[in-house]
């Protein structure tokens, strides 16, 4: 299964929100939406799922228009809330079935998820009487109950305390380990970087960087050294300039060329007291801040 | 249209689970109950003897500078107002305002000739009927004099006075006193259904959308299923409350139908021709869903659920004119007149000004159809029309978007 949005075009009005905005995930890997606010990722999502149509463009699933009567998307908007004064079991089955389940099965599935995320207890409960984690657990089974092919998650993470935390990547390794497309949209960078293997950075509109996160560490020139030592001082020195203190502490020393690699390290582990010495791959945090940061913007 | 059906069963639901509205259908049937069952009830305390209530009579009045016109027009009084205890006096005007304003008299007729006189009253009610009552008694004692002054004996003048008229009416239209009520009763209630689940569909919308479930259900479901399940449903709770208010109604008066005792305007409300019927539920079908559709697609653009009654309010006003046109057509008595005949072709008036036509004047069918089939194709492009707005406005929060604004989005969906 691979999905594709092809040359999206999208305006408001007289406000461009999308300018050929092109991108692929394929089933059984995770793919990680990023953008600032306003970047145009929601857009995206709502044209992804049909809510609106694109000015121009499409929406392929296997180099063929997509067939919304047959794929099924679960989605998790980023903008949480469902019936309050509605108990449990009643919205999410009518959810369920809105997507095309059967009453019966739509109360199997709800169950079983309920089960799963450890919600049973509050099966007959009205939904603002829970807390908001768990509300957003509830609403996690609207994405997932009709088991689609798509499930977009839009800031999962945000709001669960560590163990939920931990629930949910469960269950995100779990579909993505069943073949389907999971789409990610998040601003915690650690959690993309943890479960994602390609990525789309949009920038006002347009997609800045696209494509597998290994590759596109390994495509940033080799050139910088990341040296971790008790006693960086005489490193320091020795480097001049070429040396700086990162924020962790570590040491990152300039090269003037990625052959110079192997020299430097050998000069490193034989004369200086090192913990350890490896080439520099920018987290996903510095690419981002690179391709959707303001100067990003400006350029 | 298999998700317009689950849309419709589960708003349908919210409705019967709605305590509120259970509520309200079960007291409303209570009251008329209470109402229909009334003179049954007030029966069974009656004795079969009659009391002598004279004592209880409020009292009037009567002074005259002659004891003779005194008793001659006390007499006469007495006759003409049997709501009263006609009495004669001959204290002072101020013994006789003092009377009044103590609340021992109600009125008081001091006589200051054969055909003046000054009518004392506390507070002259909206329907007080004495003056002219006294007027035309003393009218006639005037004339009665003036016969037998000039020869006629008092049982000629008293046979002159009291000549006797015979008619018959034929009508061939319809009788406007007869169904005015009837219709009067179905125009209020299609008034206050359509006003009452209007605001509940532009209630529900809103609610979606400010809790943001709205989220999920537009990328569920396609809000031509969204917009036309959520009116439908409210539509038929509307009918079916309508039809337990109008049908205890119906059954409770033909269980006490004795006991009413053929009471004009109680008899005249439940003879309603049956074909009536038939177009009440038409218009109320199609005015319900216009309106319906109108508050839904409003609401839609509505962030906050507090903005909903300003943005509502040019609907509203629409809806009350035509009620308006309507009511002051029905009391002046010319349902026919130019602006009922231009308001029954337009969508947002017809259901009331046509029905009303219908009902209390003779339409010709075809003018008829036409109404319907305007109405009918108007309601449907609006709904469609609602659909869209709500696809847009849904998405859109802040600041509530002014009307073209929607317009153009809609124009470019």
């Amino acid at each position: 299964m691979i999905l594709e949005l092809k040359n999206i075009e999208k305006s408001f009005g007289e406000k461009k929100v999308l300018t050929g905005v092109s991108f692929k995930a394929e089933g059984g890997k995770a793919f990680g939406l990023l953008g600032r606010n306003g970047a145009g990722k929601t857009t995206s999502i709502r044209i992804l799922m049909d809510v609106f149509p694109a000015n121009s463009g499409e929406v392929l699933m296997d180099g063929k228009p997509i067939d919304y009567r047959k794929v099924g998307i679960g989605y998790l908007p980023e903008e949480r809330g469902l019936y309050p004064k509605k108990t449990i079991i009643d919205q999410l089955t009518y959810f369920a079935e809105l997507k095309g389940m059967s009453h019966k099965a739509a109360i199997k599935s709800v169950d079983y998820w309920l089960e799963r995320l450890g919600m049973m207890e509050y099966r007959n409960k009205r939904l603002d009487t829970l807390s908001k984690g768990n509300q957003q657990k509830i609403q996690l089974v609207t994405a997932l109950a009709h088991d689609p092919d798509i499930v977009i998650l839009d800031e999962p993470f945000s709001g669960l305390d560590p163990v939920n935390a931990m629930l949910l990547k469960d269950v995100v390794k779990e579909q993505i380990s069943k073949g389907k497309i999971v789409l990610f949209s998040s601003h915690q960078m650690s959690y993309i970087e943890e479960f994602c293997d390609s990525i789309a950075i949009l920038n006002a509109g347009k997609v800045a960087l696209h494509g597998d996160l290994h590759d596109i560490k390994r495509d940033y020139p080799r050139d910088r050294l990341v040296v971790r030592t008790e006693y960086p001082e005489q490193i320091q020195t020795d480097f001049g300039a070429s040396c700086k203190v990162m924020e962790n502490g570590a040491l990152l020393i300039q090269l003037s060329s990625p052959e110079e690699k192997k020299a430097v390290m050998t000069r490193l582990v034989e004369h200086y007291d090192i913990d350890e010495v490896k080439v520099f791959e920018p987290s996903l945090n510095d690419i981002f801040v690179e391709y959707a940061g303001d100067a990003a913007a400006e350029g | 249209m298999k998700q317009f059906g689950k849309i419709l069963n589960f708003e349908l639901k919210n409705y019967i689970k709605n305590k509120a509205f259970v509520g309200v259908t079960i007291l409303l049937v209570v009251i008329i109950a209470v109402v229909m069952f009334f003179p049954r009830i007030t029966s069974l305390f009656e004795s079969g003897d009659s009391v002598d209530v004279t004592d209880d009579l409020p009292v009037l009045l009567v002074k005259a500078e002659d004891p003779a016109q005194a008793e001659m027009v006390q007499q006469t009084f007495a006759a003409a107002f049997i709501d009263y205890d006609v009495q004669v006096t001959d204290k002072d005007t101020a013994y006789i305002k003092d009377q009044i304003t103590s609340g021992n008299a109600e009125g008081a007729f001091v006589m200051t000739g054969p055909t003046s006189y000054t009518y004392y009253v506390n507070n002259l009610s909206m329907y007080d009927a004495n003056e002219a009552i006294a007027n035309e008694v003393l009218q006639q004692i005037y004339q009665i004099n003036a016969m037998i002054g000039s020869g006629m004996t008092p049982e000629q003048a008293g046979e002159v006075m009291n000549i006797q008229i015979t008619s018959d009416v034929e009508m061939l239209g319809k009788d406007q006193m007869q169904n005015f009520f009837y219709t009067y009763i179905m125009i209020f209630a299609l008034y206050m259904v359509i006003l009452l689940y209007g605001q509940m569909v532009a209630m529900n919308v809103a609610t979606e959308k400010s809790s943001r479930a709205m989220e999920v259900l537009i990328t569920s479901a396609k809000p031509t299923s969204m917009m036309f399940g959520k009116v439908l449903a409210s539509c038929i709770a509307g009918l079916a409350q309508l039809i337990a208010i109008f049908g205890s109604a119906l059954l409770f008066f033909n269980l006490n139908k004795e006991y009413w005792g053929g009471n004009e305007i109680v008899d005249s409300i439940f003879n309603i021709p049956p074909e009536l019927f038939g177009y009440m539920l038409v218009f109320f079908l199609l005015g319900f869903l216009i309106y319906a559709f109108l508050y839904g697609a409003i609401a839609s653009t509505v962030s906050k659920l507090e903005d909903i009654n300003t943005a509502v309010q040019p609907v509203t006003f629409l809806f009350l004119f035509g009620f308006m046109v309507v009511i002051f057509s029905m009391t002046s008595g010319t349902v026919d007149n130019l602006l009922m005949k231009i308001c029954s072709y337009i969508p947002f008036t017809s259901p009331m000004a046509m029905f009303t036509r219908v009902a209390m004047s003779t339409v010709p069918w075809h003018e008829i159809a036409i109404s319907i089939g305007i109405l009918a194709g108007t309601t449907v492009g609006i709904g469609f029309l609602a659909a869209k707005i709500y696809r847009t406005g849904v998405l859109l929060y802040g600041t509530a978007p002014k009307i073209g604004a929607i317009i153009k989005a809609v124009w470019r969906a």
